[in-house]
């Protein structure tokens, strides 16, 4: 009986197609607006991406990454001589006007990075070497920030061609000259950049002699030092905050950098409510598309299911019937919502924009809304079954 | 058991009461009907529309429950059942024929002939092998997997005879199985059904409006008003302008 449910399912190609669409553009909705959402959010932790340390201290008063009250760099010291730590290296963060070749201004991140050890240099350098930042006057700009800086012209056909940034451009920063010597590749942020990554004690002379420099620390533990427990101690001996490095924003450890920066920014921005208005919207739809067409579906097969009804079927078959044949349509619309949902995030990550991250909290919250939704029609359809008269199947 | 009326006797209907709401808008279907059809007997239910043949034949099929009198069909009382009870009588004993065919557009031919089947918990290939044998019977062999309404009239009709049939039923009922039919296969139809049903050990009672199918019952019983007004064995002793 259950086969012939199926049977009668996909018996009607067009209903069936109509069905599917509801539920993958529920799924889709869904899977697409958070991922996109959690792609975005994870841009503002980007800094513990791409500034790769153990563990990170900042001054107490400091509550996510992108927020930075510089410390003394005698502070540097303290942190050093507390037991447990292998080497702390100094980081500096800063939003600076970078005045370009042709004069226009670009506001750019500077980041200085401890030029002895160079911790927190960005992984991967796509032109370039890190060491050249030993040489005076010298920086890297991240990829994307080497677009952002570069030059515009018109090209051959009249459009606007940007040339982007390349290894021997040079640009002035408070009128001192930053000459690259690289180009890295760093994952994008959701507050700053472009990124221009310095020596830590250069951005002493960029930032006009700013009195206090230092952003963060980054700390190595010693080996076989839980980085956990030497961060409580970190911040018993020195009165500073120590944050771990873990992304897992999931985490219950409030010590994670990222984490806190990730709930700051939920807490404190309007975007989780913006881009929840648009997935409770577009839920709103979905739900309404398929729990309408499957309505109409079971109305529809409403005389055959009274038929069978007065051939004897009891409403348990009936109600399994109708459940079998929810299920499958929700299935293969999550599946098809999903799958869309993952091909255009894969589209836009090579596009580069915007972010997309698909937890597998998302996947099972959008299996458990589509199964949910299917559970919701298949009762009404019951429902509605249970409630035609047998008797009806002789009325023309 | 020991009387020939128990024996011979497949519906009886005895004191049938059926209305329909209450108050200003109540409907009376059927007042005090009695009915009889016996075993191995194709009989029909005749009368003028709204005389209530249909609902008389609800009864009978226990989709509908009378509000007085008794309703018994082989042997088993309806009158006092409740609906689970109800529904495993159907699915036991009855098989269906309706005016406007009922079968299920998106299934094959062969699936709607499996269903009755199915609904008994037979096994999905004994009920294909019984369904394809039910269909060759009514010489639609060729046609099990095309849609039903690929069918003409007639063959979908006779799908639905085969889907009727196929699990044995004791009492066939037919609601105007021949109305959306035309005069040549409508008479084909009724020689069908009662070809494959005539059986000691089952009854046929078909309501119709068709006088030209008429020749096909053993006994025609007419409705008047929500009773049985007379029975009769010849269709030619029928008021027909009545009808
Ligand atoms: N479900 C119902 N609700 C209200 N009235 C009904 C219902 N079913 C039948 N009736 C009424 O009962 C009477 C008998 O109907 P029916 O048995 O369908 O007659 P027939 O089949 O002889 O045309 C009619 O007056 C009809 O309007
Ligand atoms: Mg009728």
């Amino acid at each position: 009986m259950y086969r012939l449910a199926l049977n009668m399912l996909f018996g009607d190609r067009a209903k069936l197609a109509m069905l599917l669409c509801g539920l993958a553009f529920s799924a889709l909705l869904m899977a697409q607006q958070t991922s996109v959402f959690f792609g975005i959010m994870s841009w503002t932790y980007t800094p513990v991406y791409n500034i790769r340390a153990p563990i990170w201290v900042s001054d107490p008063m400091v509550e996510q990454a992108n927020d930075a009250k510089p410390m003394r760099d005698t502070d540097l010291y303290r942190v050093r001589s507390v037991d447990g730590v292998a080497w702390a290296a100094p980081l500096h963060t800063s939003f600076l006007q970078a005045r370009m070749q042709d004069g226009n201004f670009k506001l750019i991140t500077m980041v200085g990075i401890d030029a002895d050890t160079f911790a927190g240099a960005p992984a991967v350098l796509s032109q370039g070497l890190i060491e050249d930042l030993r040489l005076p006057n010298t920086v890297i700009v991240d990829e994307w920030g080497a677009q952002l800086m570069g030059r515009v012209t018109k090209g051959p056909d009249g459009k606007d061609v940007v040339i982007p940034l390349k290894v021997g451009d040079t640009f002035e920063v408070n009128d001192l000259e930053a000459r690259i010597v690289g180009i890295c590749k760093v994952r994008r942020a959701f507050t700053g950049g472009p990124f221009v990554y310095t020596t830590y004690d250069r951005t002493k002379l960029y930032t006009l002699g700013a009195r206090r420099t230092l952003s963060f620390m980054l700390v190595e533990p010693q080996a076989g030092v839980d980085p956990v427990k030497l961060c409580a101690r970190i911040e018993a001996d020195t009165g500073l905050k120590a944050w771990t490095s873990d992304t897992v924003i999931w985490s219950w450890s409030d010590r994670s950098l990222a984490r806190n920066t990730f709930w700051w920014f939920w807490k404190n921005t309007g975007i989780p409510f913006s881009f929840g208005t648009a997935v409770a919207l577009g839920l709103f739809v979905g739900i309404a598309v398929s729990g309408q067409t499957f309505y109409s579906f079971v109305l529809e097969n409403l005389k055959y299911f009274a038929a069978i009804k007065a051939m004897g079927a009891g409403m348990g078959v009936i109600a399994r019937m109708l459940l079998v044949q929810a299920f499958t349509a929700g299935l293969l619309g999550f599946g098809l919502g999903v799958g869309m949902a993952q091909a255009i995030g894969r589209a836009m990550i090579e596009k580069g924009m915007p972010p997309f991250i698909m937890f597998p909290q998302i996947f099972w919250a959008t299996l458990a809304l589509v199964l949910g939704i299917s559970l919701v029609s298949a009762i009404i359809g019951i429902i509605k079954v249970s409630r035609v008269d047998a008797a009806t199947v002789f009325r023309g | 058991m020991s009387t020939h009326a128990a024996h011979t006797v497949a519906v009886r209907t005895h004191g049938v009461d059926m209305f329909f709401g209450d108050g200003e808008t109540k409907v009376t279907a059927l007042k005090q009907a009695d009915f009889e059809a016996n075993r191995g007997e194709l009989i029909m239910l005749v009368g003028p529309s709204g005389c209530g043949k249909t609902t008389l034949l609800s009864v009978i099929a226990g989709t509908l429950t009378p509000q007085t009198g008794t309703v018994e069909v082989f042997g088993q009382r309806l009158d006092g059942l409740s609906q689970e009870e109800l529904t495993t009588f159907r699915r036991k004993h009855l098989g269906f024929v309706f005016q406007s065919f009922n079968l299920i557009p998106t299934l094959t031919v062969l699936e709607n002939v499996m269903v009755p089947l199915l609904i008994q918990g037979a096994a999905h290939d004994e009920a294909v092998a019984k369904a394809r044998a039910m269909l060759e019977k009514v010489g639609l062999k060729g046609r099990e997997y095309g849609q039903p309404n690929a069918l003409s009239g007639g063959q979908q009709q006779r799908v639905a005879i085969a889907r009727a049939l196929v699990h044995e039923p004791s009492l066939l009922i037919c609601d105007e199985p021949t109305s959306a039919l035309d005069k040549d296969t409508g008479a084909q139809i009724m020689q069908m059904v009662r070809d494959l049903s005539r059986s000691p050990e089952r009854c046929v009672v078909v309501v119709t409006h068709d006088h030209r199918i008429f020749r096909f019952a053993d006994r025609i019983a007419e409705m008047e008003d929500g009773r049985i007004r007379r029975v009769v064995e010849d269709a030619s002793l029928l008021d027909t302008n009545h009808l």
